[in-house]
């Protein structure tokens, strides 16, 4: 029985060693490579802006597109082919507005970036914005 | 050394004779907390999100698409819940502690699918899954206490110290690799002060951390170094930990502390990590029953 149990032992921690090794990530397995590349004096971040008659403002993952949360929400839209941006933008302006957050016309993609200076308080406008894409209610 | 020797070595760590009774209070601390750390969790939204978000990890590939009837997922996401209790418990514990096994890949697996791995559910999972096919149901439960006639006590033996052991190394294994990461991928350039400035800096634009700290202390030098070269020193000591008795707890104290330190500066909760640090409490210690 305890030589079942080793080879069990010895695949969960050959299995892990492999992804600390390799940086690949095999989940629940995984490299845990979060915040380990270097940071540069500038920030890109891509950002979700709602419009309505109010204007323009921005959106985060957490309080705005639920179940998603921004880092995931940003990752996935960076990581999706451009072609299926459209129908994800759709999708979560109708989730936006199914949530009862203040509702919205139309929803836009930025690449925004930032020069990080010390003493930034993450509420500043960002220093360039490069409009992506755009989508509105009434398109399908 | 020979190979028999280090055959030796391996069972003596692995397998040292242990009690039902310890393993059975990792089971009862480990599912409860697991209860009611994600008893608010609700995955039925992701049956509303576009397939074009659908981007699949591990044994998700399997699947056909993305679920998509929100009843299904609240049917398995209750069944879990449920089964976390039950296997704390340990009512139907077998089947409790499979279901909950399981099924716990499945719901905290099912995020993943949508564009990003957050890497804080993995090693919940490895830990239910390690203590779905363990012997942890050996002493108190339910079961035994009302439906089993009383077994005869049981003998120490390796089959209730394995669990505990790998999952310990595995949870400490965690947090080597963030350490390891960070140097393969940057060096040693990741602990220069100007990097974790913009780390904390940065992460205000992306996160809404509980307090305002990151701002004040990203303007200081001397708080940026340490805090750089803490977190991967810390990190890394966490492989040493694994053999190293002397060097767990205040390990693990340095690790609760960065952890601590990384959710209120920058808005990254680790909740769940709560699940590892109970595998070290030694249960059979505050239980003065089982110690008499």
């Amino acid at each position: 029985m305890f030589r079942l149990l080793s080879l069990f032992i010895a695949f969960l921690l050959a299995v892990t060693c492999f992804d600390i090794a390799s940086g690949l990530e095999h989940w629940p397995f995984g490299s845990y490579p979060m915040y380990s590349l270097l940071y540069g004096k500038h920030f890109t971040l891509l950002c979700l802006y709602g419009v309505n008659s109010t204007g323009e403002f921005r959106l985060r993952g957490d309080q705005s597109f639920p179940p998603f949360d921004e880092p995931r929400l940003t990752d996935a839209l960076a990581r999706m082919p451009r072609s299926e941006l459209p129908a994800a933008l759709l999708n979560l302006l109708r989730i936006h507005n199914r949530t009862g957050g203040v509702p919205i016309r139309t929803l836009r993609l930025y690449s925004a970036s930032w020069t990080l200076k010390p003493g930034a308080q993450g509420d500043e406008p960002p220093d360039q914005k490069t409009l992506l894409l755009e989508v509105s209610s009434f398109e399908r | 050394m020979n190979v028999k020797s280090i055959v030796r070595a391996w069972d003596r760590y692995w397998f040292a004779p242990g009690s039902a009774e310890s393993l059975a209070l990792v089971r009862i601390a480990c599912y409860t907390l697991c209860f009611f750390i994600y008893l608010n969790l609700d995955i039925r939204p992701w049956a509303g999100v576009s397939h074009v978000f659908w981007m699949p990890v591990s044994l998700f590939r399997l699947l056909f698409g993305p679920p998509q009837k929100a009843a299904f997922l609240g049917l398995l996401q209750i069944l879990w819940k449920v089964s976390l209790l039950t296997s704390a418990i340990g009512l139907a514990s077998r089947a409790s502690l499979l279901t909950a096994g399981i099924l716990g890949f499945f719901v905290l697996g099912l995020p993943n699918c949508y564009g990003k791995i957050l890497h804080l559910d993995g090693i919940v999972v490895l830990i239910l899954l390690i203590l779905a096919i363990s012997r942890c149901n050996e002493a108190y439960t339910v079961d035994r206490l009302f439906w089993k006639p009383a077994p005869p006590p049981t003998r120490p033996s390796g089959d209730f110290t394995w669990p505990i052991k790998i999952a310990q190394s595995l949870f400490l294994l965690v947090f080597f690799a963030a350490g390891f990461s960070k140097l393969r991928q940057s060096g040693f350039a990741w602990m220069d002060p100007e990097n974790m400035r913009a780390i904390l800096t940065s992460n205000l634009f992306s996160h809404a951390p509980p307090t305002r700290w990151a701002v004040s202390l990203a303007k200081s030098d001397a708080f940026c170094s340490f805090a750089a070269y803490a977190t991967v020193v810390v990190e890394l000591s966490a492989l040493p930990a694994i053999f190293l008795r002397a060097l767990r707890v205040p390990g693990l104290i340095a690790l609760a502390v960065l952890q601590a330190a990384i959710s209120l500066l920058m808005g990254i909760h680790f909740f769940p990590y709560l699940v590892g640090y109970a595998l070290f409490v030694p249960w059979h210690k505050l239980y003065p029953k089982h110690h008499a």
